[in-house]
Formats: C-alpha cells, sequence, structure tokens
C-alpha cells in the first residue's frame, strides 16, 4: 500500500523539478518578455502545484498530524490557483500598456 | 560541512549578490523589487537556523508591505537615481574598517546552537526554555515562596518565542507597541494633509 | 484601474482569506510561529491589497481615516489596560497570575492572547496609515 504512495509522490516531485529546472532555463534564454513570463508563470503555477500534491501524498501516513497538514497544504494550492495566474496577468498587461513589444523574427531588437 | 551550512553559505553568497545588485542599480524600481528579493533570501537564511518566528516577521514585513512602501515611495519621488557615481574613498575605509574588525570579533563566538554557550546555559535561560522562572512574592504576599505549586504556569506554552516575549519580558513588548504607536503618530502628524 | 477586472474579482474574492489567515497567525502565536507583529502585517496586507487595485479612496471608504486612527491607540491601550487590570488586582504590573487568581499558573495563556491581540490591532493600523498618507 505505501510503495505505490512513494513511487508517486517522487514521481510528481521530479516532474515538478524538471518543470521548475526548465522554467528557470525559460527565463534566461527566451527571446524577450513576454516569453520569460510564460516560462516564469509556469514556474509559480505548475510546479509548485506538483510540488504540493507529491507531498499531500507523503503526508498520508503520518496519521492525524498529516491530515492537518495535508488540509493545509490543500487550501495553498487552491490559493495559489487563484491567485498566481491573476500576478502573471497584471504582469503582462503591465508591460502591454506600457508599450513593451514582443519579439519579431525578422527584426530582433536586441 | 554539515547539509544546513552549505545551504548558509549558498544563501550568503546570493544575499551578498543581491546587495550589490541593489546598491548598483540605477533604476530605483528595478532596485526596490532586488531588495524585495533580498527580503526574501534573508528569511531563507533565518529559517534555514530553525528560527521560524523571524522568518515569518522578515516575510511578512520585508517581502510584503515594505515593497509596496516603497514603490509608493518611487510613485511620488521619481525613479531615476541621481547620477553621482564616484567612489566615496573615506566611507569605504570605514566600512572596511569596521567590517574587518567585526569578522575578527566573531572568530571568538561559541559553535553555533552550541548547549554550552553562556547564553544557553544559564539559569535564567533554561528557565525561560523550561518555563518554570518561579515568581517570587511582592509586597501585597502573592506567590509566596519559590517554585511553590501554582507558583509558575505550569500551562506550557509550545512556542516558546512567545512565551518570553509576552510572559516573562511583556514590559519590553509593550515599548516596542508604543514606538509603533508614535511612528504612526509621526505619520499622521507630518503628512497628512486636509482635504477640506 | 477601473478595467482590470480579472485583478478585481481576485481581490475580491482573496481579501475574507487573507483577513482570517492574518487572525490565525495572531491567536496561533502560542503554538506556531507567528504572533502580534506578523499577524498584523497580513491583516494590513490584505487592505493594502485592497488600496491598491482598486482607488485608495475607496479603501478610506471601507476604513476611513478615523476609524484607523481610533483603532491605533485602541491596541496600545488594550496593552496597557491588561497591564493595569492586574496592578489594580493587587499583582504587579503585567503579572498575568492576576488573570485567575485561583490557579496563577494558567493565567498566563489568557494574558499573552488578550496583549497579542491589542499589539496586532496597532501594528495592522499603522501599517494601513503608512499606505495612506505616503501613497495614498
Amino acid at each position: 500500500m505505501t510503495h505505490w504512495i512513494d513511487w508517486t509522490s517522487t514521481a510528481l516531485l521530479l516532474l515538478g523539478s524538471f518543470v521548475l529546472l526548465s522554467g528557470a532555463v525559460g527565463l534566461i534564454r527566451f527571446p524577450d518578455f513576454y516569453s520569460r513570463l510564460h516560462a516564469a508563470g509556469k514556474n509559480d503555477s505548475l510546479a509548485l502545484i506538483l510540488f504540493m500534491i507529491g507531498l499531500l501524498l507523503q503526508s498520508f501516513r503520518y496519521g492525524t498530524v498529516g491530515l492537518s497538514a495535508g488540509i493545509r497544504l490543500v487550501l495553498i494550492v487552491a490559493f495559489i490557483l487563484v491567485t498566481s495566474p491573476v500576478a502573471t496577468h497584471a504582469l503582462s498587461r503591465a508591460a502591454w500598456i506600457d508599450r513593451v513589444q514582443p519579439w519579431r523574427r525578422e527584426g530582433t531588437n536586441d | 560541512m554539515t547539509d544546513y551550512v552549505l545551504l548558509d553559505v549558498l544563501l550568503l553568497a546570493l544575499l551578498t549578490i543581491t546587495a550589490v545588485a541593489a546598491v548598483a542599480m540605477r533604476n530605483l524600481f528595478a532596485s526596490t523589487v532586488i531588495l524585495s528579493i533580498y527580503s526574501f533570501l534573508m528569511a531563507c537564511v533565518w529559517s534555514n537556523m530553525d528560527s521560524q518566528d523571524v522568518a515569518l516577521t522578515e516575510a511578512a514585513v520585508g517581502a510584503g508591505v515594505s515593497t509596496i512602501l516603497l514603490l509608493g515611495t518611487i510613485l511620488l519621488v521619481g525613479s531615476r537615481e541621481k547620477p553621482e557615481r564616484a567612489v566615496h574613498w573615506p566611507a569605504l575605509l570605514a566600512v572596511t574598517a569596521v567590517g574587518a574588525a567585526l569578522l575578527y570579533g566573531t572568530a571568538d563566538m561559541p559553535r553555533f546552537g552550541d548547549p554550552q554557550s553562556p547564553a544557553n546555559s544559564s539559569r535564567v535561560s533554561k528557565g525561560y526554555i523550561l518555563q518554570d522562572v518561579p515568581k517570587v512574592a511582592d509586597a501585597a504576599g502573592h506567590h509566596t515562596g519559590p517554585r511553590s505549586e501554582g507558583n509558575y504556569f505550569h500551562d506550557h506554552v509550545p512556542n516558546m518565542v512567545t512565551a518570553v516575549i509576552v510572559s516573562y519580558r511583556a514590559y519590553d513588548t509593550m515599548f516596542e507597541t508604543v514606538v509603533i504607536f508614535i511612528a504612526g503618530l509621526g505619520l499622521i502628524l507630518f503628512l497628512r494633509r486636509r482635504t477640506s | 484601474m477601473k478595467d482590470q477586472h480579472i485583478l478585481r474579482v481576485a481581490t475580491k474574492i482573496m481579501f475574507p482569506f487573507i483577513l482570517v489567515f492574518g487572525l490565525y497567525v495572531i491567536f496561533h502565536g502560542d503554538f506556531s510561529p507567528g504572533g502580534g507583529f506578523q499577524g498584523g502585517c497580513v491583516i494590513a496586507a490584505a487592505f493594502i491589497l485592497y488600496g491598491l487595485v482598486y482607488d485608495a479612496p475607496a479603501m478610506r471608504r471601507i476604513l476611513p481615516r478615523g476609524v484607523s486612527d481610533t483603532l491605533m491607540c485602541l491596541g496600545v491601550l488594550v496593552y496597557v489596560a491588561a497591564g493595569a487590570w492586574s496592578l489594580l488586582s493587587g499583582y504587579r504590573f503585567l503579572d498575568w497570575a492576576a488573570l485567575s487568581p485561583a490557579d496563577p499558573g494558567s493565567g498566563e495563556p489568557w494574558g499573552m492572547g488578550v496583549v497579542e491581540y491589542g499589539v496586532g490591532l496597532t501594528v495592522a493600523m499603522v501599517m494601513i496609515t503608512l499606505f495612506n498618507e505616503v501613497s495614498g
């Protein structure tokens, strides 16, 4: 019973780490602000949620203390789902109002 | 080189880089965001040392409210720095001398978390950690006798930081609250405009 | 930010949860990291978020200047009044054993709780005043 919990949570944590790493690489390598924000927004929303679900599976083996920790993790996931995409939207909208131009293939602007 | 020492070294290196970047930036808006990153890294350093109260305070105040207030100030002041870029040699010398003296002084400090250090093994600290500092009698005659039954608080409060600052040293916390109140009072007196 | 519909809706959704979390941090100061100062900052952050996304006058409509000034003074008053209660009961100043004379050991958590509320209230109102005066 605990065997598949361990395997699943390890897989989720590794997947979350991979998303985090690729988001960090994208943050450096992408050519303009909007695509970098796309990579960073994936970090905030997706990688954190994968991490939290992996940790939630680990909390099942600790009885009632694990239950209270698990409920808190679910609440954290819910709040991240609400606020992190809104923050990314606010950033990109602020950049659009400030007339930051997206990267175009013909004439690069760096 | 244990794992928390390694993490500490990594975080402190990042902290130094962030601090230098915050000073060297010419755009004040970017400087404010980097100061917010600095606060977050500082919260990680405190959390690495297992002091969660300080980490929570640093995250709430530094990376939360303080950044917003600095951004609000930039709204009023403008986000360009004045273009003076020369190095101020007396200031650099003074800062280097004081920093070297501090580093020399920390060579004599006890190891981190040493249970035999004077701070951790004095009678008062042990009493605060176990929360059984006896309350001696006062002029009205309450709590006669040391350490008798009911003479110390036996509802052991799990958070020993709160127990020390709100119960054993409640006087200091009262003055801290009064200082914050005076700061708010100063804001109202100096900065509030009559909008009539 | 009149046309920022997403931001306004998200702020209205998150506002009560941030307030509840701030209160949780204040009165779980005895059992988990937290206490008055941290909880006060979180409560202030909720109101400052409202003031940023809507207008600062809109924030002053839900929390007028008179109310925040009064609550700022009330927090310090709660702290000092709890200490004065001990003094007037014949114990020493800020001696929490006065709050349950029959069992002097168990007055401590009561005193600590009351005082944390006072501290949290003052800190929250001072932060909101800072936001109002500097950039509101």
